[in-house]
């Protein structure tokens, strides 16, 4: 498939990346990574596979990699798809693939994806419930009515991937992307996802802590930009 | 005249000395050299007249001349902080555009990535 890219912001990831990448390269022409600053071999290992590999100079952040990968995949013009997908395993290809097939298929310009509709496989109690939070505060701040609000997985269209501008460049810019989704009045679908926490992704993943640390980014945000 | 109030007083006027000299490169704008000249020459007439601070705290309701000067500190310090913070986000800001920059132009001299550019030479 030439108009489908996938966008895969990597951050020390060298023992799954590959894997991760292979699945994807089997049916898909266009997968790009974009190494963020990784101080283990990612980029080697990615550049062993078919993917193509972007490399930032020091680590700025997934929501600056994403963005990065997105404006290089808008040099292709052929490309109308855009996915976005975790580098640590914690996604699967079937629930990419029906996500693009619905935004194919029906009047929506992005599809997020939830765990909460789906199956969070060993997702712990304080995780849990900290996402809820955010999605009630996402929720309450934006108007829409989703039940997912952090999940990595999402597919849209060349309309969403040419004004997206995501500014923030850490963690705060999935909450940045569900704001712009409100703002910029794109019609959006939510359909179930299964995530699966490893003991390789609870290590890797993110301290529940940082939770502050994105109310404060979207705060400070929201400050700069008056 | 007390030596504490000739030390202030000189230390005082070196920093301005060395705030009006500037290098090119560091070029400060007027209004800010307008702001710290007035600011010096508060704090010079407070260092040679210590009464004339304790005139103003009372007038204030503030018991000391020192008092005073500790609360506007504590404020222009805490101002100073904040001020640095969001001076500190913007700049990280650019730097984040530069590096991203730079890494699309790697990204697009890349030989791997050719096929998937050359695309768009229809």
């Amino acid at each position: 498939m030439n108009d489908v890219c996938f966008i895969i912001p990597v951050y020390n990831e060298a023992a799954v990346i590959a894997k991760v990448i292979e699945q994807l390269t089997t049916d898909f022409n266009w997968v790009i990574c974009i190494n963020d600053g990784s101080t283990d071999n990612s980029a080697g290992e990615i550049r062993k596979t078919r993917a193509l590999l972007i490399n930032h100079p020091t680590n700025l952040g997934q929501g600056a990699a994403l963005q990065t990968g997105i404006d290089f995949a808008l040099q292709n013009p052929a490309i109308k798809y855009f996915v976005t997908f975790d580098a640590d395993g914690q996604h699967q290809l079937d629930d990419a693939r029906s996500m693009l097939d619905y935004l194919k298929h029906n009047p929506v310009d992005i599809v997020l994806g939830s765990r909460f509709k789906g199956h969070a496989v060993k997702l712990g109690k304080v995780r849990r419930l900290i996402l809820k939070l955010a999605v009630y505060y996402s929720n309450q701040t934006t108007g829409m009515k989703l039940t997912d609000a952090h999940n990595g997985l999402r597919v849209f269209n060349r309309r969403v991937a040419e004004s997206l501008h995501i500014s923030q460049p850490g963690m705060a810019h999935a909450s940045e992307i569900i704001a712009k989704i409100s703002r910029h009045g794109y019609r959006y679908a939510e359909l179930p996802n299964t995530i699966t926490y490893s003991a390789y992704t609870k290590r890797k993943g993110q301290p529940l802590i940082n939770a502050i640390n994105i109310l404060y980014d979207l705060i400070s945000q929201k400050v700069l930009e008056r | 005249m007390k030596y504490i109030q000739a030390l202030l007083v000189v230390g005082l006027l070196a920093i301005l000395f060395r705030l009006l000299i500037q290098p090119q490169r560091a070029q400060i704008k007027a209004e800010k050299l307008g702001l710290a000249i007035v600011f010096f020459a508060v704090g010079i007439v407070g260092v040679i007249m210590p009464d004339s601070l304790t005139a103003v705290a009372h007038r204030l309701g503030v018991g000391r001349g020192a008092d005073l000067l500790l609360y506007l500190v504590t404020m222009a310090t805490i101002f100073g902080f904040v001020s640095n913070s969001l001076r500190s986000r913007e700049e990280q800001s650019h730097l984040i555009t530069l590096s991203r920059k730079v890494a699309l132009l790697e990204a697009n001299a890349d030989e791997r990535n050719k096929d998937f550019l050359s695309r768009h030479k229809q």
